[in-house]
């Protein structure tokens, strides 16, 4: 086992070695560069940049050398934990992304718990009881949160929310308290403003689940171990919940690859309607004004999470579903 | 196979239809509902703003401060009112009345690139002249007086007596010669002069006469130069910092970040331990009015948290020389807090909802009707601004080459009048503007001192298809496909031109080349909208690859100190009428392709109006709108209306506001209104 993980580790570093590349090299290859954009930027607010002045600013950013260059010296930065300055934000990537980092994540696993919150027992439910009236009323939910696309549901849920309630719009804390240190207070106004988000958010990964329970568990409940376990005499609760589920949720654990870095990149357009101060519209912005580092930095985050994430559930799914152990050692 | 291969550009073509008609129907349902609620009168007042007193019999003898700023003097950590304000304060006389000190103002900001938000509406302006509220004539704001020397080849510039920068230093002829001397001159701050500092492309020089006089000398008569004080250029004062222009700086403060004052070894720690990569990124960022609070200003507010965080936040200056009628040190508002919004649409619908006290900048004429809608309920009203420039113009690339047949054509003035005559102007006012805009040629509003004349209005720029099929007919353009467009002289098929527009703009720029494009088909022009986004079509821009571009010519009411759209002028615009030609125009002749005759006249007398006095120089403008207009080397197309940051939303309770402001980037709107004197009642 231990030599199964350590395996898989070193593979992982690889692994991210090869995304940083990739990363960097994906940044560069719209047209233009940062100094481009920038340009842009000052023609918009009337603001002359000549040629030469351009060539200067390409020089004062380390944008005239080739790629190579450019990555070994991002590269010596991100071994020494600094991970370069964000060139439209003017300070460095880490500061940029910080406690938005935190607010994904939150604002992820408030999703992803309510997703399999909802998901598990409906699951179950509809597949104990398929073709039952629940079943169809889950069903049909699940399928129009399926269908419906987020950021529609979420520019729905800011209409309504304006119009009937009065509702603050946007963002995770009232205005008054978005600067303010973190206290019991602001705490208490993020939990405040998360159910939205979090329920837009998980809305369509529940049906999703939803779905794969209950057909996972129904190729379970008819095999012989279920038929023999009841015909023994076990309670119905027991019989369901201690095997076939557990056998169920194999294809949970092995989503939490995916999950991972959903946590970051799934939610852009949500976050970006919604206002959210997460990551997501940090990335798209940064890929737009072709902000290298903050953009490579995010990139590379996103690539560290599939690979930590794809380690999880490997081992997960080993403890889950012994029969996979047997097979690797 | 056929089928395949057809059913693509179908669905391209319905859904493009689908889009216009949609746009087209819901707008204009959507307009006859505003329009029929408010009118446009309505919403459009009298242009109005306060003034400032130059008079100096008419100068408050007393002062009164902020409450909290009373207390500071009171607590011994701030001197008396009178010694922070100096002997010569800027005095403004308030739009309406003496307003009240209290208040944060709140607005919404969409991040780091969106720093001239700030700068409009919170530095001042921080000019050394500044125009009044008209935009029409500039005035001395930051200096006290501008006297001229030499036939105009050289300036003195009076500074206000006792003046002083946010940290209390005093505000003198030093910071211009520090600027002058060790910014603009040193060459890894500034590798190319600007022209602002030039006559004739000759370089001037600023001078310390003693400590509160300044002389800027020229090699030739600069007439022009109030005005370029006045403007957004390179020497209109602090918002330039980031690029190490301005004029002047404040000397005690940035002389610790160069490296002609602070050590070598000294430096360089600083800089390794802010993250910078070099001592000029640095400087330039600690030169950066947003983004640097500790940076000493001019400017009534000055930024407490910077723009790179969720909130930019702005305090009242304690030194500030603004001064009401009465005495009052201005500003009146204490605070202002710009919150971070992640999209427009949020931003927009934060305003509907009442949650901003003032927001014009991003804020969308298409949801005029909502906005009005929700007056009452969200406690604000609505202002049109329309501005004095064409909100809609489209530009011919006239150094196209990489298909000579159409080149030829962009350097042919009867087709590019054709194109002109062929536009459904009325059409696109309905629709896009709600009819508040003016159809017409590229000239500014009548009254703007450099229009030739109202006969320009209409030249080349009303409705008529069969004089354009003539015209294009006549020119060789004759020989039609079956679905009646023209084909190409040189026998290549089609002849199929294309547009280059952004979306996410403050004007609809892809929704109505979409309505041009349809409106062309009357004269058999087969036009192709390609919507890019900023930097590629700079990138296209740059690399002389765009044909016609959408964009709008604000600013261009302000001919000389804003002229990008109104010639080539400029390589770095998103759109420009030729790559080659600013070449030529910036190097005199050395580089890029010597333009076509009327084109040439049309710069050389640009050029010519800097160094003559200004009843010539009002002349010059006028022969340069009219080149302009006769050559449609620009097709105008619907202007003066308030698509361009036009449509403010304003808390009831908020005082001092006019009912129509100037609108314009020179005037740096709402800046040209004094938010200084702004207050809640």
């Amino acid at each position: 086992m231990l030599a199964y993980i350590g395996r898989r580790a070193i593979l992982a570093i690889f692994t991210v070695w090869a995304i940083s590349m990739l990363a960097f090299a994906i940044i560069q290859l719209p047209p233009g560069d940062y100094v481009t954009s920038y340009i842009a930027q000052m023609a918009a607010m009337g603001s002359v940049v000549t040629d030469e002045e351009a060539q200067n600013l390409r020089i004062q950013y380390g944008l005239g050398q080739p790629i190579y260059v450019q990555y070994l010296k991002w590269m010596k930065l991100v071994v020494q934990g600094n991970f370069g300055m964000s060139m439209e934000w003017r300070r460095p990537v880490t500061e940029v992304i910080g406690d938005r980092l935190w607010l994904t994540v939150v604002v992820s696993l408030a999703a992803l718990f309510l997703t399999w919150v909802l998901a598990l027992p409906i699951g179950i439910y509809s597949a104990v009881r398929q073709y039952s009236v629940g079943d169809y009323v889950a069903t049909f939910i699940g399928f129009i949160g399926l269908a419906v696309p987020n950021f529609l549901l979420a520019l729905v849920i800011l209409y309504f929310g304006f119009i009937l309630f009065n509702a603050n719009v946007g963002g995770l804390f009232t205005p008054e308290l978005q600067d303010a240190p973190w206290s019991q207070a602001k705490v208490w106004d993020l939990l405040k403003h998360l159910p939205v988000p979090a329920l837009i958010l998980g809305l369509a990964g529940t049906a999703q689940q939803i779905r794969i329970m209950r057909a996972n568990l129904l190729d379970e409940l008819r095999k012989p171990y279920v038929v023999t376990a009841r015909s023994k005499g076990l309670p119905e609760r027991t019989v369901i919940l201690k095997y076939p589920v557990r056998v169920a949720l194999n294809p949970f654990a092995s989503t939490i690859g995916y999950t991972l870095p959903y946590i970051v990149s799934g939610s852009i357009i949500v976050s970006i309607v919604l206002g959210l101060p997460t990551v997501g519209p940090l990335l798209l912005k940064a890929l737009i004004a072709q902000d290298m580092f903050l953009a490579g930095t995010i990139v590379l985050l996103l690539g560290l999470m599939t690979v930590i994430g794809t380690l999880a559930s490997d081992i997960l799914l080993v403890w889950i579903d012994p029969r996979i152990r047997i097979e690797d050692t | 196979m056929i089928e395949h291969r057809r059913t693509p550009r179908t669905r391209r073509l319905r859904s493009r239809l689908t889009i216009a008609l949609v746009v087209g129907v819901l707008s204009t349902v959507v307009a006859a509902g505003a329009l029929a609620q408010v009118g446009k009168s309505g919403l459009i007042g009298k242009l109005e703003g306060p003034e400032v007193v130059t008079d100096p019999a008419k100068q408050p003898k007393t002062f009164k401060e902020a409450p909290q700023l009373a207390e500071l003097v009171k607590a011994g950590k701030l001197p008396p009112v009178a010694e922070r304000i100096g002997q010569d304060p800027l005095v403004i006389k308030p739009l309406q009345s003496i307003g009240k000190y209290g208040g944060t103002w709140r607005a919404g900001f969409t991040g780091p690139a969106d720093y001239w938000n700030g700068f409009r509406c919170c530095s001042g302006p921080d000019h050394l002249m500044f125009w009044d509220y008209t935009g029409d004539k500039a005035l001395p704001n930051l200096a006290k007086g501008l006297e001229m020397q030499d036939g105009g080849r050289a300036w003195l510039v009076h500074l206000r007596r006792g003046m002083k920068w946010s940290d209390g230093k005093p505000f003198t002829a030093d910071d211009f010669v520090f600027w002058f001397e060790d910014i603009y001159k040193n060459k890894d701050l500034i590798p190319t002069p600007s022209a602002a500092m030039a006559i004739n492309g000759k370089q001037g020089t600023i001078e310390k006469v003693d400590t509160l006089t300044v002389r800027f000398k020229f090699p030739e008569p600069y007439f022009m130069l109030p005005d370029m004080l006045a403007g957004s250029t390179d020497l209109a004062g602090q918002w330039n910092g980031y690029k190490a222009m301005g004029g002047f700086a404040p000397a005690h403060y940035l002389k610790q970040f160069h490296p002609k004052y602070a050590g070598e070894a000294e430096l360089d720690k600083k800089v390794k331990e802010a993250k910078f990569d070099s001592w000029v990124r640095m400087f330039l960022a600690k030169n950066d009015w947003a983004l640097n609070p500790d940076l000493p200003v001019l400017s009534p507010w000055k930024t407490v948290t910077p723009n790179n965080t969720p909130t930019w936040t702005l305090e009242r200056n304690p030194y500030s020389v603004f001064v009401d009628t009465a005495g009052n040190q201005l500003p009146y508002i204490d605070k202002v807090v710009m919150t971070l919004a992640e999209n427009l649409e949020v931003l927009n619908l934060r305003a509907i909802a009442g949650e901003y006290d003032y927001a014009s900048r991003h804020v969308d004429l298409g949801k005029l009707p909502v906005f009005l809608e929700n007056q009452k309920k969200g406690n604000y009203k609505v202002y049109l601004d329309p501005g004095d420039y064409c909100d809609l113009i489209i530009k011919f690339n006239l150094n196209y080459d990489a298909d000579p047949e159409i080149a030829k054509w962009f350097n042919t003035a009867d087709f590019r009048r054709a194109l002109s005559l062929g536009i459904d102007r009325d059409q696109i006012n309905e629709t896009f503007w709600l009819g508040t805009g003016t159809p017409g040629s590229v000239v500014p509003v009548d009254s703007n001192k450099y229009n030739p004349g109202p006969q320009y209005r209409k030249l080349w720029a009303t409705l008529d298809p069969k004089k354009a099929n003539e015209m294009l007919d006549k020119i060789g353009l004759a020989k039609k496909d079956a679905e009646g467009y023209r084909l190409r002289a040189d026998g290549k098929g089609r002849l199929r031109i294309e547009i280059m527009t952004l979306g996410g703009q403050f004007v609809q720029y892809t929704q109505i080349s979409e309505m041009i494009r349809e409106q062309w088909k009357k004269i058999g022009i087969d036009l192709q909208v390609k919507e890019v986004e900023r930097s590629l079509a700079l990138q296209r821009t740059a690399a002389n690859e765009q044909q016609l571009a959408a964009w709008n010519n604000d600013g261009s009411e302000h001919l000389f100190t804003f002229p990008q759209h109104v010639f080539p002028f400029e390589l770095a615009a998103v759109a420009t009428s030729g790559p080659l030609y600013v070449k030529w125009f910036h190097s005199a002749g050395a580089q890029g392709k010597e333009p076509e005759p009327r084109m040439k006249e049309l710069m050389e007398k640009w050029k010519k109006a800097f160094g003559v006095p200004e009843k010539e120089r009002i002349q010059l403008g006028k022969d340069v709108w009219r080149i302009a207009a006769e050559e449609v080397y620009i097709i105008g197309v619907v202007g003066q209306g308030p698509a361009a940051m036009g449509v403010r939303v304003v808390k009831n309770n908020m005082g001092n506001i006019p009912s129509r402001m100037y609108n314009s980037p020179d005037g740096k709107t709402p800046g040209i209104s004094r938010p200084a004197t702004f207050y809640y009642k």
